[in-house]
């Protein structure tokens, strides 16, 4: 038991640490090492109450959802007519109600498994607006809120092609989930920080459709976006995180042009710098840790992913820094050279990206070993 | 007049492209896209109005207009798009969703 805790975390700088390593005494040496070790049990004991929500409210606070959808009433002024508030009835129109039940199991998967509240984690009101425009083939966030479109009823039902977009759960999740990205890491959306935070949004909308399913990582279809399309499409999706580039293959809509692995990278202007093509990529790391993790990838693949958004990530973080990044979290989170984290190494070098960083261990680890000789 | 529109992005990321010849379309048609495109003054727009700040999920056009004397593009994000483009945009847009979009 060291009588004086010297809380090192990190703050020693490293040629002090070089130091003590060669040239103090073994008592020197000894009363450093039982310091990095209760350092470590408090770190774990930390980790282990789940962390802090962002935003600096308290865990013990009730965190209450606050939803309210409105129609746009197929004109583009939001937010529109009031339909239904937090606590009504269903109002027996479905994308007006998908909207709700959706926007209830996003906040209920942020809540329930990250303590996050809501999007600001402050309990932002959750404001969706359905029957934006007319034939509107499309749903996004726009800084503040939802905006889902109607698809293509107005076309004869053998050319239609998209179904009300509120259809698919994971939808409501991704845009959400760019609320989420907004008010934390705030990736530029463009190039590959742009691609990251369409990625994001996958994975935290996969995760809100598994989590309501209650399904396994390996039981999940890792498809995005499943049920938008009509049967007049082939395909099964948008786009899928387990076989990006898979997801349709149509005479009307084309192929999808995702890539799995950076070989594929696509160097574009369109899309933004195809922010939506690329994210495959990104996508598809995470599908391949969480296999390699497995049960419910929102457990500790999604805590990783979440604590990297949340903590690390920087607006102009690119692959190879969130490949980094979450090979650090799941270090922190589960230990270093944990299953965990070496899955994470894993999923990114099935992706094409090494670690640039697995030569130089945390900072107490490091000492630590200097220390015991090794 | 070659009128040639160009949508990228949006949640699904899958592009729409039309394009149309009015000199292949009957008169009526022709004069009134013509129009679309005289009454939002298109060949004195400026080139770009993306912006930093575009909206997410949202759709990027880039739009160009060629007659017998000049050709302009301009480039555009759903979020900004210039009032005056939106009756030759929808137009445009529903020409493109009934063709292939590969």
């Amino acid at each position: 038991m060291v009588s004086r805790p010297l809380d090192i975390q990190c703050i020693l700088p490293p040629h002090i640490q070089k130091q003590i390593a060669e040239n103090g005494t073994d008592a020197q040496r000894s009363r450093v090492l039982q310091t990095i070790q209760l350092t470590d049990q408090l770190q774990a004991a930390r980790q282990a109450m789940g962390g802090i929500p962002s935003g600096g409210t308290p865990a013990a606070a009730a965190a209450v959802k606050q939803r309210i959808v409105y129609s746009a009433d197929n004109a583009t002024n939001l937010p529109g007519r009031v339909l239904r508030q937090e606590g009504g009835p269903p109002t027996g129109d479905p994308a007006a109600d998908e909207a709700y039940e959706g926007a209830g199991a996003t906040y209920d998967l942020y809540w329930e498994i990250y303590q996050r509240n809501s999007v600001d984690g402050l309990g932002l009101r959750l404001d969706s607006t359905v029957h934006y425009d007319k034939n509107y083939e499309n749903a996004f966030w726009n800084g503040q809120q939802m905006v889902y479109g109607d698809g293509d009823e107005d076309l004869p039902p053998d050319q239609r092609i998209f179904n009300r977009f509120t259809i698919a759960i994971d939808v409501i999740g991704h845009e959400l989930t760019h609320g989420v990205t907004q008010y934390t890491g705030n990736l530029d959306y463009a190039n590959q920080p742009g691609a990251l935070n369409e990625s994001f949004s996958d994975v935290f909308g996969s995760l809100v459709k598994q989590y309501k399913l209650g399904q396994a990582a390996q039981d999940a279809d890792w498809i995005i976006g499943q049920g938008l399309f009509t049967p007049n499409v082939k395909g099964v999706g948008i786009r899928s995180m387990k076989a990006p580039g898979t997801a349709y293959d149509d005479p009307v809509l084309g192929k999808d042009p995702q890539p799995a692995t950076m070989q594929g990278y696509v160097t574009t202007t369109d899309d933004n710098g195809g922010v939506h093509i690329n994210s495959g990529i990104p996508n598809h790391a995470f599908y391949l840790t969480a296999i390699e993790i497995g049960g419910f990838a929102w457990i500790k693949t999604g805590k990783i992913w979440y604590v990297t958004l949340r903590d690390k990530i920087k607006s102009t973080s690119n692959f190879q820094d969130v490949a980094n990044l979450t090979y650090a979290t799941a270090g922190e989170l589960f230990g270093v050279n944990s299953l965990e984290q070496q899955a994470v190494s894993k999923g990114w070098a099935g992706v094409g990206i090494t670690m640039t960083q697995a030569e130089k261990p945390g900072c107490l680890p490091g000492l630590q070993k200097m220390l015991m000789g090794r | 007049m070659k009128i040639q529109l160009e949508r990228s992005g949006g949640f699904t990321g899958i592009p729409l492209r039309s394009s149309i010849d009015t000199d292949l379309l009957d008169p009526e048609e022709s004069k009134a896209l013509e129009a679309m495109v005289a009454s939002a003054g298109f060949f004195d727009l400026p080139a770009s109005f993306l912006s930093p700040k575009t909206g997410v999920d949202r759709f990027n056009y880039k739009l160009t207009v060629a007659d017998k004397a000049r050709s302009h593009t301009i480039e555009f994000n759903e979020a900004n798009a210039p009032e005056s483009l939106s009756p030759l945009i929808k137009k445009m847009t529903l020409l493109g969703r009934s063709a292939p979009k590969g």
